[in-house]
């Protein structure tokens, strides 16, 4: 058997608790299996989004043993056998909990945002960070024929693009959790995406102008827990870098 | 209470699609059950069809199209699909979707099962990801209104027409009425009605059995597609793609066993070909394991697996611990798409006045009796941008009504009051595994009459245990206990289509193959089945199939 210790709680993690569950690992379990097994077997009152269940629609973003993971993605048999993440310290990681980490999986919801309800967190934030970068192109004028694009000319878009929206990296980041006006690491990655797109209209100048203020890409402190969470590889970080360095050069910091 | 012209539910491709559309001319709103971004559209992989290349024809894709549906699909409709599949990539270009290039810059396109031209455009293997990614960045740009979250638990119907539904917010647990002058129904597959599928576990056929209790015909139930390629053990997506780019199957004897289903096509024949020729092959004992067969990638080079196959590399290695660089992916067949739905004709309309539907809902039928791989992503985009026009322009001559709504509303709090003051003696985990594994055993790939009658009879045994389901969770907000339980009702309505439909179609067509017809048969069974509820009942009869300039011939591959 193994035993997963829940953080439990209502809105705003009022009457917060832990439970302690015991599930019986079958070959090849993830933790989103054993939030279902609970759910369904256990205690049919916990709440978790949840989706696809293989780690492409980013429902289900978590704290698990005190990183930020894909509950999905997450092997329960290799859970121990995990390499840290090395997650720069911050208050969510830190807090004192009554866990043996030998025999239990601790699984808490996703830092920095508040909590509606047990592992579910309220997104609207994170989303509203989101759309203010304006992540989308602007659509072009009708030409009847697909563009032309080298296939060198978008590859850190690819890599940008290949982002969920999981909230992994906003959960993971120190700055987010001291400044709830930091619009994140996935905004500022969106938002280095349509810059590096090649059919993007000369807008880069305008796009900058979004994330330059205190709260867009200054106020990053490189900590670098977003690139260790991402469970895309999208390395937020480095596109906040890129983005600096455009702002520099336009002399917009 | 709310109120729109045109009401979309689902957040995937199709719905996402058919709001931009009906947008550009009256005031819509999308509610979707998950936020849009999670919607299982973000799971396909392998891509999309169109005729690009001079050397290639609209002419050519519908062949293949139908052809591939085993001439069930209505040609007409087939017509509309190929024809519209250059304007929908350009237009997806224009949305900024990352589709791969060659080294030339133009979109790069691979082969896919069924196809006789390389016509199959793709974003590496996350196809889908980007496209719905593009659609739901074009809905915030355009301020579509969007109630996320939302469970729609009934449509309602006045006079012979859809004048809107009720929903249940999964945050609050308030129970709201939606007036709409048009309803669009995009909410994906029913696929989960099955153990082994690629689905999301969320695509338990909720927009089937809404408009199926509203009064509207369902269609082709039976035809439910097995996936050749799903990963052993868990049955996620292992991309068609892969075999696209070179990738092989072999058996326990190393064995490239598809020559002797498919001597021209081999790996590459459609999916209904190659998803039996797999089970045969672990069925008479040549399976690895006795359970699976390999897909080998390993010859491709860790250049191109990285560069055109990343994402299925990372579900091997996450999901499997296997890296397709080095060994070959344990495989096999799975459920994973619904060629049945909701019976829509060509412009999304359905058979019940201002309800219609497009995407995996909707049966229309471009697919008939098995899709082509690259033809599902291509009908969301077509069709979803049909059903938005068909439903604006019914919107604008409609008036809109009120007091059935609230009457409705008020039925439905009754409803859910009661599911969550009672306790029940039978348990809803329990039942849905038993039904998912009645579909598995009984209304696989190879069917038979005695089985499917048990099956039959096993699920509405199943129907009448969850008249005693209980809900332990007494919750308002974020009782995923309620949402599970309205899943599996509207999950049994619909593997109970799937059943009576596959029982009386004796013959073998694409899909549905039946070990005791086994050939197809055009003098009965060309056409098209349908389905609708009677007094509780479900009423079988069948419709005619709109041939047109490709005359029904044998399938041979």
């Amino acid at each position: 058997m193994m035993r997963f210790k829940v953080w439990r709680s209502g809105k705003d993690g009022d009457d917060a608790r832990y439970d302690t569950f015991e599930v019986q690992p079958v070959k090849g379990m993830n933790v989103l299996e054993a939030l279902f097994e609970i759910q369904d077997r256990l205690d049919d009152t916990l709440a978790f989004r949840y989706a696809c269940r293989g780690a492409v629609c980013g429902s289900c973003a978590m704290m698990i043993n005190r990183e930020i993971r894909l509950a999905c993605r997450t092997q329960v048999s290799l859970i121990s056998h995990y390499k840290p993440m090395g997650l720069k310290p911050f208050p969510p990681l830190q807090s004192p909990v009554d866990w043996d980490r030998d025999s239990e999986v601790l699984v808490e919801p996703l830092p920095n945002l508040p909590i509606q309800k047990d592992l579910v967190v309220d997104m609207t934030r994170f989303y509203r960070y989101y759309e203010r970068v304006k992540p989308y192109l602007e659509t072009l004028e009708e030409v009847g024929a697909p563009t032309r694009i080298m296939p060198q000319q978008m590859e850190r878009a690819e890599r940008l693009a290949n982002c969920i929206l999981c909230a992994a990296c906003y959960g993971s980041c120190p700055v987010c959790h001291k400044n709830s006006r930091y619009i994140g690491p996935h905004a500022l990655a969106w938002s280095l995406r349509f810059i590096d797109d090649p059919r993007a209209k000369g807008d880069e100048q305008e796009r900058l102008s979004l994330v330059k203020d205190q709260d867009g890409v200054p106020a990053c402190e490189g900590f670098y827990n977003c690139v260790r969470t991402c469970p895309k590889d999208v390395a937020p970080a480095a596109a906040i870098k890129i983005l600096k360095e455009k702002l520099a050069q336009r002399k917009l910091i | 209470m709310f109120k729109h012209d045109v009401l979309v539910v689902g957040g995937g491709l199709a719905g996402l699609r058919a709001a931009l559309e009906a947008q550009k001319s009256c005031d819509v709103a999308l509610i979707s059950k998950v936020h849009p971004i999670r919607s299982h559209s973000g799971a396909a992989q392998g891509g999309i069809n169109a005729a690009l290349s001079a050397t290639d024809s609209v002419e050519s894709h519908a062949f293949d199209t139908v052809k591939g549906s085993d001439y069930l699909a209505d040609q007409d409709a087939v017509e509309i699909l190929c024809s519209e599949a250059r304007n929908s990539i350009v237009e997806l270009d224009s949305f900024g979707v990352l589709f791969s290039r060659n080294e030339d810059g133009t979109i790069a396109q691979r082969p896919f099962g069924g196809a006789g031209f390389p016509r199959t455009c793709y974003a590496a293997d996350r196809t889908g990801h980007h496209l719905l990614h593009a659609l739901y960045q074009q809905s915030v740009r355009l301020g579509l209104t969007i109630y996320d979250e939302w469970f729609a638990l009934r449509l309602v119907v006045d006079d012979g027409a859809v004048c809107g539904l009720v929903a249940y917010n999964v945050p609050s647990g308030e129970v709201a009425g939606f007036h709409a002058k048009a309803v669009i129904l995009a909410t994906g597959g029913y696929g989960r009605i099955y153990g082994k599928s690629t689905n999301a576990v969320i695509n338990t056929g909720d927009g089937a059995a809404l408009a199926l209790r509203a009064g509207a015909e369902l269609e082709d139930m039976e035809f439910v597609q097995f996936h050749p390629t799903t990963l052993l053990g868990t049955n996620i997506l292992i991309t068609e793609g892969a075999r696209g780019e070179g990738g092989f199957l072999v058996n326990k004897s190393g064995e490239r066993f598809m020559a002797r289903y498919a001597k021209e096509a081999m790996e590459l024949a459609p999916r209904d070909i190659v998803a039996r020729a797999i089970q045969t092959e672990i069925d008479e004992g040549r399976g690895i394991g006795g359970d699976h067969i390999d897909l080998v990638l390993t010859h491709l080079g860790e250049d191109k697996i990285k560069s055109r196959l990343p994402g299925i590399r990372q579900i091997a290695i996450d999901f499997a611990g296997i890296d397709p660089v080095a060994d070959p992916i344990p495989i096999e067949p799975g459920q994973h798409y619904s060629m049945g739905g909701i019976s829509v004709g060509n412009d999304c309309s359905s058979s019940l006045g201002r309800l219609f539907c497009a995407g995996e809902a909707a049966c229309v039928s471009v697919h008939g009796a098995n899709r082509l791989g690259g033809n599902s992503l291509l009908e969301t985009l077509v069709l979803g941008k049909i059903a938005g026009a068909s439903a604006a322009s019914c919107a604008s001559r409609t008036a809109i009504m009120t007091e059935s709504v609230e009457n409705a509303r008020r039925e439905e709090e009754a409803r859910i009051a009661r599911l969550l003051g009672r306790s029940g003696s039978e348990s809803v985990a329990d039942i849905r595994t038993a039904m998912k594994n009645v579909m598995t055993e009984k209304f696989q790939l190879f069917r038979n009459a005695k089985d499917m009658r048990d099956g039959l009879d096993e699920i509405r045994k199943l129907r009448r245990l969850f008249d005693d389901a209980g809900i332990g969770n007494r919750a308002r907000d974020f009782n995923y206990a309620l949402t599970g339980y309205l899943e599996l009702e509207n999950m049994l309505l619909a593997a109970e289509t799937v059943a009576v439909g596959a029982i009386a179609r004796e013959e073998s067509r694409g899909s549905h193959f039946r070990t005791d017809f086994p050939r197809r048969d055009d003098e009965r069974f060309l056409k098209h089945t349908i389905v609708k509820m009677r007094d509780g009942n479900l009423d079988l009869s069948y419709r005619p199939v709109r041939l047109g300039r490709f005359p029904v011939r044998e399938r041979t591959y």
